[in-house]
C-alpha cells in the first residue's frame, strides 16, 4: 500500500514538475508563432494542419471535387462539369439529381464545351497544357490537343473546323485545326486571359483578360477585351476596359447587340485608408455595344452599403431579358434586368456614363434579385429553354439548380465529394469569401486570384498616405519562406492575417482563432504552384538555361575577378525556394519608401509574377537589371553581355516549385503525365 | 556614316594605293570577261516599241526590259509622289511596305499609313517605340505589323502598339535596321546582333560574333527563304542560318579586298553587306560596293560600270519573284539578273527617265514626273504597283500597260 | 451549500425569455423636445414592465418600481441582461443601469451629475449612450460616449456641435444614431452612422423634406431599418417607415400608409412581424400591437394600458451579436488625416454637379469660433490635411479672391490617428473615388490649424 502511494505520489509530483514549465514553454512557443498571448494551446492547430513536414501532416486530407465550369446537354437532361480538384469530367442527370458518370481528365480541368451535335466534349486541362476531346456516347477520350500554357476558356469556330483555346498563363490564344489536331496560330491576347465566347452570328470571338496591362504605378489601369475575327482568324480589336480588371468571363445577348463581361474596379491608387464608400474595391459588369461607334460602358452591381465581390461568370437567358452573374465572394447570384440596362444606357449622356462606373446606387435600377447559393459559386450554364440555371458551387462540391422564373434554388446536385469540411477546406472557403471584409467589399481572392497575385501595386497608406506603395505578392507555396510581407515584418501567417490585418485592411471583426487557424492552414499547406510547363516541364534545362544557371551561381565576373559573396545571385537566392529568408538592401528603395530592408523574395515560378521589385517598377525581369540594377547592388551584372543577361533570365524563368522535382509527388504525376 | 567608318580606318590610304595598281590590271580581265559574255548572249531583242525619245511611254504596251528566256523586267510609270504637302509626317522616308489595301511608310517622324487615298500618322504618342522607322514587315500568319525603329521594335496589332527593346526584353539592341516575319518567327537585324523572336514561346535568341560566324555584332539586313535566314552582317558578308538544323554558314568576299571586287563572281562582292533578299531560289545581296546574286551554286556580281545598276552604293533591295528592286543613292534599279530598268530623277525638275539596259544597249524612256528623289532607301511591289521610299518623299508607280 | 445558494439566488426569478418589456408613461405624451430629449428620450414618471405575450390576462410585472422614471430598454445579445436609462428619484439626473433579467439584480453603469440615456449594447462588453456635458466648449447638445458595462473606460466619441440620441447598433458594428446640428443654428435631424471609436462618421439617412425622426431605429433580420418619422404631408402624423440598409438614402417606404393614427415606436421581432406602439387619435394613449411589414397591416393588440401610454417595446431573447470592429484610434496621436480626391465633385451624381475647377481654388477650414486656415487645392482638385484630432470643423471651397464657391458643409471631426477619405465635397454619398493617384498625397499633409507650428507626432505604422 505504501508502495502504491509512493509511486502515485512520485508520478503526481513529476507530472506537476513537467507540466507547469511544459505549459509555460508551450505558451511561449505559441505566443511567438501567433504574435498574440491568448491563442488557444492546441498542438494540432499547427502540427496537424499547418506544418507541411510534421509527421501528422495530411492526416485529415480528403479529395474534394471543386466544380469550376459546366455545360448543359442540348436536351437539357445532362450537365457536364469540369471538376477542378477532382481532375474529372463529371456527368450528372438533372432530373435524377445525381452523378451518372465520371471521366478522369488532365490536371486542373478548367472549362468544358460541347460541339453543336452534343456528341463531343472538349475539356481544357489548365495544368497539363492540353485539351482532351471526349466522345460523349462512349465517354471515351479520343484525342489530346496540345495548347499553350494554362488552357482555360474555349470556343469552337463558327464552322466547327477550328478550336479556340485561351492560354491563361502565356496570355495568348491557340487556334487548333480540328482536322489535323495541330495548332496553326497563336494570337497575343490581353494579360492573363480566361473567358471566351463566340458572338451569336459567329463573326467574332471575344476573349476576356483578368490582369490589367502591366504599367507603372500611377499610369491608367486598363484591361483588354480582345476580339478575334472568326473568318480571318486574326485579331480585330483590343478593347480597353479602363480602371477595371478581373474580367473573368463574357456572354452575348441573343441578338448579339451587346457583349457583357464581369469585372472588378480596384482602387489600388487610392490610399487604403478606409473601406467605407468603396475606397478599396467595387464590382460590376462591362458592356460593349456591338455596332459602329458602339460604346464601352461599365456599371456596378454593388450597392452603397453592400458589395457583391468577385463576379465570375455571366449567363443571359435565350429571350435576352435576364442576365445572371455569379458573385463568388459572397455566395450569391445577381439577377440583372437587361431591358432596364438598355433603357438606362440609352438615356445616359456621355457625362453620365462617366459617372455610373463609380456610382453605387445606380444598380437598383437594373439589379432585381440576389439569389443565395452554396460556397463559392463559379461557372454558370443555362438550360436550352432558359428556364433553369445551373451553378457550379466550387467549394460546396455541388451544383445548384435555379428556376429562372421563380429566381430561387429548386434543387442541388451533389457531386460526390466528401461532406466533411477539413480545416484546410474551411480556410480555402474563408480565403475565397468576402465575409470578413467590411460590407463584403473584397475577399483575399480579389487581390490574390487563384491564390496568386493580381499584378497591381497598391497604396497601402503606411504612415502618410503617399508612402510605401507595394506590389501584391503571391500566396502560392509560401509556407517555407517566412518571414512574410515585402519588408519581412510578419514572422508567421498568423500575424499577417491577425488583428492588424483587420485594423488596416479588412476593417471589420478579425478572424476568430479557429478561422485564423483554418486560413493559415490553407495558405501554408493548400496552395501549390502550377507546373512550370512553359519554361521547365521536365526538370531538364535548355542550353540557354544551363548557361544562365552558371551565371546565377558564378563566383567570378567576366574578367576573372572574384564577386563578393553577398553580391552573387546564389547567395541571397539559394535553392530550393531561392531565398535565404533574410532581409537585405538592394538599393531599390524609392524616395517615397521608408528606410527599410527588403525580405528576399522566393523565385519559383517568378516568370508568372510581373511586375517586379517591391513596388512593381520593373515591367519585366530584364528591367530589374537593365534599368534598376545599374549600381550592381542587386547582384553584379555590369560586366554581362546581353546574351548573358538573356541566359540568366532564361534560367530564372525555369525555376519551379521543389514539389515538381519529386517524381513520386502527386502534383508532379498529375501535371507531367497527363 | 558607315563610309566614314571605313575612311577612319588608318590602313585605308595604304590599301588604296596598293589596290590602284591591281585595279588597273584587273580591269583588263573584267572587260575581257564582259566581252566574252556578250558573245555568249543571244542578240538583244527589246519588247519595247522603239520610238522617239519624246514619245509618251504611257501609250506603250507591255513595256518591259527583257532578254533571252528570262521573265521580263517590268517598267513602272504614272509616277505619283507624296510629301509633307500630301500628308506625310516627313519627307525623309526610310521604308515602305504594302499591306493589302493600305501602304505603310516608315519616315523620320513616325509611321505613315496610306489608305483610301488618305495619309494618317502614328508616332510615339500612339505607343510607337520610336519615330525613326527604318523597317516594316507584316506577318502573313497573324496580320500583325512589325516595325523596326531607331529606338526599338514595335508590334502593331489591331491598332495596339507593343514595344520590345533591349531594356524590357531579350532583344539584342534598339537600333533595328531590319525586321522580317517568317511564319511564327520574327527576325531583326540590329546594331547589337541579329535577333530571333518566337511568337509562340515569346522567347528571344541573339546571334552575335559570340555565337555566330560574324566579325562584329552589327547587322543591317535579314531575309528568309528556303528554310534559311540570310543575315547581312557588317564586315561579315552574309550569314546563313538553317532554321531546321540550327546551323550557320557564312558567305564572305573571297578576295577580301575592301575597295574593289578583285576576282569577279567569286562570291559576295563585299563583306560590308547592307541587305539580302531571297525569291525564286535566288539570293540577292546588296553592299555599298555593288550587288551580288547567288543561285545556290554560283555567285555573280553587278556594278554600276558593267550593268544597268544605278550605283554601287546600295542601301536596300527587295526581290519579288524573278525581279529584284535595288535602292541606291543614285536611283532605283530593277533587274532579273541580265536586263535592267533603272529609274532616275532630273536634278532640276520633277521629271526623269527609265533607263532600260540590255547588255550594252540602253534605251531611255522619259518620265513625267519621275520618282521623288534619286536617294532611295526602301521599295515594295505588289499587284503591279511599285512604292519607293526616297529622301524626298515616297513615290508610287504603276506597271506600264 | 455554496452552489445551492447561488442556485437559489439565480433561480429566484423565472427566466424572461420571450417576454416583452415595455416603457409605460403616465398619461398622454406631452409635446416632446427633441433637442433636450425631454418627454421624448427620457420621460418623467415612465416605468418598465414585463408582459408575457403568451398570457394576455396576466398583470405586467413592474421592473423599475424603485425608480422615479425608467425608459429605453435594450436587451443584451445573450438575452440575459437589460440596459435602461433611469432617474432614481425625482430631480435626480438620468443614469444608465443594467439589470440581470434572471435575478432582476440591478447595477449602475454610469454615475454622473449630467443626464445619460439611450443605452445600446456594443460587442465586447461595452455600450454606447448619450450624455449632456455642462459648459461644453464644442457647444454640443447630447454627446455620444462608450464605456464598459461596469462603467469603466469611458470614452467620448462625438466631437461636433450636434445633439445625438436614439442610438442603436447595426449588424456591421457601427452605431446608428439621430444627430441634429445645434450650433450655429438648429437644423433638422439626420440619421448618422459612425464606428464605435468615433471614426468614419457619416450620413446614413436624411429625408429630403423637413421631417422629424421620432424614434430609435432598429435593423431587421432582412436588411431593413425601421423607425418613426413625422409625415411630410401631415406634420402632426407620426408614420412608421422603413429604409434599406443597402441603400438607405433612396429606399424610404411608408409602412403605415393608409393607416390613420400615430405610431410611437417599432421593434422587429422577425421578418414578418414588428411590435409597434400605436394610437388611432391624438387623444388616445399608445397601445402595443403586432404589425405585418409585408402586408403593411396592423395586427392584434397585444397590450393596452387603461390610463397610460406605451412608448417602446423590446423582446427578451438571444439575438445575433453585431460585428466587433477594430479601432485605428491611438490616443497617443494628436491628429487625424483627411484626404479629398476632387473638390470639383459636389452634390448628387449628375454632370451638373461637377463644377469646373479653376486655378487658385482653395478650401477654407472653419472652426467653431474662428477660421482654422486656407489651404491651396492641387490642380486635380485634391487636398490632404493633418488636423488636430477631436476638434469640429467645416470645409468650404473659395476662389482665389476668397469668394465662397461651395459650402460650408457639415461639422465633422477626426479621431486621433484616424485616416479619412472623401471623394468630393459634400458629394453624392453613393459615389466612390476614381482610381488615380491624387497629387495631394504625393506631398506631406498640410497641418491644420495652419498657424500651428510643426506637430511633433507619434509615428504609427498601419501597414
Amino acid at each position: 500500500m505504501r508502495k502504491i502511494l509512493l509511486i502515485t505520489g512520485t508520478v503526481f509530483v513529476l507530472g506537476l514538475i513537467i507540466s507547469i514549465p511544459g505549459k509555460k514553454l508551450a505558451r511561449d512557443h505559441v505566443n511567438i508563432k501567433t504574435a498574440v498571448t491568448d491563442h488557444p494551446l492546441l498542438c494540432t492547430n499547427c502540427h496537424l494542419h499547418i506544418h507541411k513536414r510534421s509527421p501528422f501532416a495530411g492526416l485529415d486530407k480528403v479529395n474534394y471535387r471543386s466544380p469550376l465550369n459546366l455545360v448543359v446537354s442540348n436536351d437539357g437532361k445532362l450537365i457536364y462539369v469540369a471538376a477542378q480538384d477532382g481532375n474529372a469530367l463529371i456527368v450528372a442527370n438533372v432530373e435524377e439529381g445525381k452523378v451518372i458518370h465520371e471521366i478522369e481528365v488532365g490536371n486542373k480541368p478548367h472549362t468544358v464545351i460541347l460541339d453543336k451535335s452534343g456528341k463531343k466534349a472538349y475539356i481544357s486541362n489548365q495544368w497539363s497544357d492540353n485539351v482532351y476531346v471526349i466522345d460523349l456516347r462512349e465517354y471515351r477520350i479520343t484525342d489530346t490537343l496540345l495548347t499553350g500554357n494554362g488552357p482555360a476558356g474555349m470556343s469552337l469556330s463558327s464552322d466547327e473546323k477550328f478550336l479556340y483555346v485561351v492560354n491563361s498563363y502565356s496570355s495568348d490564344l491557340t487556334i487548333i485545326d480540328l482536322e489535323t489536331g495541330i495548332e496553326t496560330k497563336r494570337l497575343t491576347m490581353g494579360n492573363n486571359p480566361t473567358g471566351a465566347a463566340l458572338s451569336p452570328d459567329g463573326s467574332d470571338l471575344y476573349v476576356t483578360s483578368r490582369r490589367a496591362n502591366i504599367a507603372h504605378y500611377g499610369e491608367p489601369l486598363v484591361s483588354e477585351l480582345t476580339v478575334v475575327n472568326d473568318k480571318t482568324k486574326r485579331i480585330k480589336a483590343y478593347m480597353g476596359m479602363e480602371s477595371a480588371y478581373l474580367m473573368e468571363n463574357v456572354a452575348f445577348t441573343p441578338s448579339g447587340d451587346m457583349a457583357v463581361v464581369t469585372l472588378v474596379r480596384p482602387k489600388n491608387m487610392v490610399p487604403s485608408i478606409q473601406v467605407e464608400r468603396g475606397f478599396m474595391m467595387t464590382h460590376g459588369i462591362g458592356i460593349v455595344e456591338r455596332k459602329e461607334n458602339g460604346r464601352i460602358i461599365q456599371l456596378l452591381t454593388d450597392e452603397p452599403n453592400a458589395y457583391y465581390s468577385d463576379p465570375f461568370d455571366i449567363a443571359i437567358t435565350p429571350d435576352g431579358k435576364r442576365a445572371f452573374v455569379s458573385n463568388s465572394g459572397v455566395d450569391c447570384i445577381t439577377v440583372i434586368d437587361v431591358d432596364s440596362v438598355r433603357s438606362l444606357i440609352a438615356g445616359s449622356t456621355p457625362e453620365m456614363l462617366k459617372l455610373w462606373p463609380d456610382h453605387l446606387g445606380i444598380s437598383s435600377s437594373y439589379v432585381i434579385r440576389r439569389i443565395p447559393t452554396g460556397a463559392n459559386p463559379k461557372g454558370l450554364a443555362l438550360s436550352p429553354d432558359g428556364r433553369t440555371l445551373f451553378v457550379a458551387e466550387r467549394l460546396e462540391d455541388r451544383i445548384s439548380v435555379i428556376s429562372t422564373d421563380k429566381m430561387e434554388t429548386i434543387k442541388t446536385i451533389d457531386l460526390g465529394g466528401p461532406r466533411r469540411i477539413t480545416v484546410t477546406r474551411h480556410g480555402r472557403r474563408l480565403l475565397n469569401n468576402a465575409g470578413h471584409t467590411f460590407q463584403n467589399q473584397y475577399s483575399c481572392y480579389t487581390c490574390h486570384p487563384d491564390e496568386h497575385e493580381d499584378g497591381l501595386v497598391y497604396n497601402m497608406a503606411s504612415k502618410d498616405m503617399g508612402r510605401n506603395i507595394t506590389n501584391t505578392q503571391s500566396l502560392r507555396d509560401i509556407s517555407d519562406t517566412p518571414p512574410f510581407k515585402w519588408n519581412g515584418k510578419n514572422q508567421t501567417v498568423f500575424k499577417q492575417d491577425g488583428i492588424r490585418f483587420s485594423t488596416v485592411l479588412t476593417r471589420t471583426e478579425p478572424f476568430s482563432y479557429p478561422e485564423l487557424d483554418a486560413i493559415s492552414s490553407y495558405i501554408m499547406t493548400g496552395i501549390k504552384y502550377p507546373p512550370n510547363l512553359r519554361f521547365n516541364p521536365s526538370g531538364k534545362l535548355t542550353e540557354a538555361q544551363e548557361r544562365g544557371k552558371n551565371i546565377f551561381e558564378r563566383t567570378k565576373d567576366n574578367l576573372g575577378n572574384i564577386i563578393p559573396e553577398n553580391n552573387r545571385c546564389i547567395f541571397c537566392h539559394p535553392a530550393p525556394y531561392y531565398t535565404n529568408l533574410k532581409q537585405v538592401d538592394v538599393k531599390t528603395l524609392s524616395a517615397s519608401d521608408d528606410s527599410i530592408l527588403f525580405d528576399t523574395p522566393h523565385l519559383n515560378n517568378i516568370y508568372a509574377s510581373a511586375p517586379y521589385l517591391h513596388d512593381g517598377r520593373a515591367i519585366s525581369l530584364e528591367e530589374i537589371w537593365t534599368l534598376y540594377g545599374k549600381e550592381d547592388k542587386h547582384g553584379l551584372v555590369g560586366d554581362m553581355t546581353k546574351n548573358q543577361l538573356n541566359d540568366l533570365i532564361e534560367y530564372l524563368k525555369s525555376l519551379r516549385s521543389p514539389d515538381y522535382n519529386d517524381k513520386s509527388s502527386e502534383i508532379h504525376e498529375a501535371s507531367i503525365y497527363h | 556614316m558607315k563610309m566614314k567608318k571605313i575612311i577612319r580606318n588608318r590602313y585605308f590610304t595604304i590599301a588604296v594605293i596598293f589596290l590602284m595598281a591591281i585595279v588597273s590590271i584587273s580591269m583588263i580581265f573584267i572587260l575581257r570577261d564582259n566581252n566574252r559574255g556578250e558573245k555568249k548572249d543571244t542578240p538583244v531583242t527589246l519588247a519595247v516599241v522603239h520610238s522617239d525619245s519624246g514619245s509618251n511611254p504611257e501609250q506603250q504596251e507591255h513595256l518591259t526590259g527583257t532578254m533571252g528566256t528570262l521573265p521580263p523586267v517590268p517598267v513602272y510609270g504614272k509616277w505619283r509622289n507624296f510629301t509633307i504637302k500630301d500628308g506625310l509626317p516627313s519627307d525623309k522616308t526610310y521604308c515602305v511596305r504594302i499591306d493589302g489595301e493600305r501602304v505603310l511608310v516608315g519616315t523620320h517622324d513616325g509611321l505613315a499609313v496610306y489608305q483610301n487615298g488618305k495619309w494618317s500618322t502614328y508616332t510615339t504618342k500612339d505607343g510607337l517605340a520610336h519615330n525613326g522607322i527604318v523597317s516594316i514587315d507584316v506577318s502573313e500568319l497573324t496580320g500583325d505589323v512589325w516595325i523596326g525603329t531607331l529606338g526599338g521594335l514595335s508590334r502593331w496589332s489591331a491598332g495596339k502598339f507593343e514595344t520590345f527593346n533591349q531594356f524590357n526584353s531579350g532583344m539584342p539592341n534598339d537600333l533595328v535596321y531590319c525586321v522580317i516575319c517568317d511564319g511564327k518567327d520574327v527576325w531583326v537585324a540590329t546594331g547589337g546582333g541579329a535577333g530571333h523572336y518566337d511568337t509562340f514561346t515569346k522567347e528571344w535568341e541573339i546571334f552575335t560574333e559570340k555565337n555566330a560566324p560574324m566579325h562584329e555584332p552589327w547587322t543591317y539586313g535579314v531575309s528568309a527563304g528556303d528554310g534559311k535566314i540570310f543575315i547581312a552582317a557588317w564586315g561579315g558578308g552574309v550569314i546563313e542560318y538553317n532554321t531546321r538544323t540550327k546551323q550557320f554558314r557564312d558567305y564572305t568576299d573571297p578576295d577580301g579586298f575592301m575597295e574593289i571586287d578583285l576576282q569577279p563572281d567569286d562570291g559576295v562582292v563585299h563583306d560590308i553587306t547592307t541587305a539580302t533578299s531571297w525569291a525564286d531560289g535566288i539570293l540577292w545581296v546588296s553592299t555599298y560596293f555593288g550587288m551580288s546574286r547567288y543561285d545556290g551554286k554560283y555567285w555573280k556580281g553587278y556594278f554600276d560600270h558593267d550593268s544597268g545598276l544605278a550605283s554601287n552604293f546600295i542601301n536596300f533591295l527587295r526581290a519579288e519573284g524573278p525581279v529584284v528592286f535595288v535602292c541606291s543613292d543614285r536611283g532605283l534599279s530593277s533587274t532579273n539578273g541580265e536586263s535592267w530598268v533603272t529609274y532616275k530623277k532630273n536634278d532640276n525638275n520633277e521629271n526623269g527617265v527609265a533607263i532600260i539596259t540590255n547588255g550594252k544597249e540602253k534605251r531611255e524612256i522619259p518620265l513625267s514626273p519621275s520618282i521623288a528623289h534619286n536617294y532611295i532607301i526602301g521599295v515594295d511591289e505588289e499587284n503591279g504597283i511599285l512604292w519607293v521610299a526616297t529622301s524626298k518623299g515616297v513615290s508610287r508607280g504603276e506597271l506600264m500597260k | 451549500m455554496v452552489l445551492s445558494g447561488i442556485c437559489l439566488i439565480s433561480c429566484g426569478k423565472k427566466s424572461m425569455e420571450g417576454m416583452i418589456i415595455i416603457t409605460v408613461a403616465d398619461d398622454k405624451i406631452s409635446s416632446t423636445d427633441s433637442i433636450t430629449g425631454k418627454s421624448w428620450r427620457y420621460v418623467p414618471g415612465s416605468h418598465l414592465y414585463a408582459i408575457d405575450p403568451g398570457k394576455p390576462g396576466n398583470i405586467p410585472e413592474s421592473l423599475t418600481e424603485n425608480y422615479f422614471s425608467a425608459c429605453s430598454p435594450e436587451i443584451s445579445f445573450d438575452g440575459k441582461y437589460m440596459l435602461f436609462a433611469a432617474q432614481k428619484n425625482q430631480g435626480d439626473s438620468w443614469q444608465i443601469w443594467e439589470m440581470n433579467l434572471a435575478s432582476r439584480k440591478l447595477s449602475p453603469v454610469t454615475s454622473d451629475t449630467e443626464n445619460s440615456f439611450d443605452p445600446a449594447y456594443l460587442p465586447g462588453g461595452r455600450l454606447v449612450f448619450s450624455r449632456t456635458i455642462a459648459n461644453d466648449s464644442l457647444k454640443s447638445g447630447h454627446t455620444l460616449f462608450t464605456c464598459n458595462t461596469d462603467g469603466t473606460n469611458l470614452q467620448r466619441i462625438t466631437f461636433n456641435p450636434h445633439s445625438y440620441s436614439g442610438s442603436s447598433v447595426l449588424k456591421d458594428g457601427r452605431i446608428l444614431t439621430i444627430g441634429r446640428q445645434v450650433f450655429p443654428k438648429e437644423s433638422s435631424p439626420e440619421m448618422m452612422v459612425l464606428r464605435p471609436d468615433g471614426t468614419k462618421s457619416e450620413l446614413f439617412y436624411k429625408s429630403n423634406d423637413e421631417v422629424e425622426l421620432l424614434s430609435r431605429s432598429w435593423e431587421t433580420s432582412d436588411g431593413k431599418i425601421i423607425f418613426i418619422e413625422s409625415d411630410k404631408n401631415n406634420g402632426i402624423r407620426k408614420r412608421l417607415v422603413s429604409i434599406s440598409y443597402n441603400r438607405p438614402l433612396h429606399s424610404i417606404v411608408d409602412l403605415s400608409s393608409g393607416i390613420a393614427g400615430d405610431f410611437c415606436s417599432a421593434f422587429p421581432v422577425d421578418p414578418g412581424r414588428l411590435l409597434v406602439t400605436y394610437r388611432t387619435t391624438e387623444n388616445e394613449n399608445y397601445s402595443l400591437f403586432n404589425f405585418d411589414p409585408v402586408s403593411r397591416e396592423l395586427g392584434d393588440q397585444i397590450y393596452k394600458s387603461p390610463d397610460k401610454s406605451i412608448l417602446e417595446a423590446v423582446v427578451v431573447r438571444e439575438h445575433e451579436r453585431q460585428k466587433k470592429l477594430p479601432s485605428e484610434v491611438d490616443a497617443g496621436v494628436k491628429t487625424g488625416l483627411l484626404f479629398c480626391q476632387n473638390i470639383a465633385i459636389t452634390g448628387s451624381s449628375s454632370p451638373d454637379n461637377i463644377y469646373s475647377l479653376s486655378a487658385g481654388d482653395k478650401i477654407e477650414i472653419i472652426g467653431v469660433d474662428s477660421s482654422l486656415g486656407v489651404v491651396n487645392v492641387e490642380k486635380d482638385g485634391s487636398f490632404y490635411l493633418k488636423i488636430t484630432a477631436d476638434m469640429p470643423f467645416k470645409l468650404k471651397i473659395i476662389d482665389a479672391a476668397g469668394k465662397t464657391l461651395f459650402g460650408p458643409g457639415s461639422w465633422i471631426w477626426l479621431r486621433p490617428n484616424e485616416r479619412r477619405g472623401c471623394t468630393g465635397c459634400h458629394e453624392d454619398h453613393e459615389t466612390v473615388p476614381a482610381n488615380r493617384v491624387a497629387l495631394a498625397v504625393k506631398n506631406q499633409p498640410v497641418t491644420v490649424p495652419v498657424h500651428r507650428s510643426r506637430i511633433k507626432e507619434k509615428q504609427v505604422e498601419l501597414e
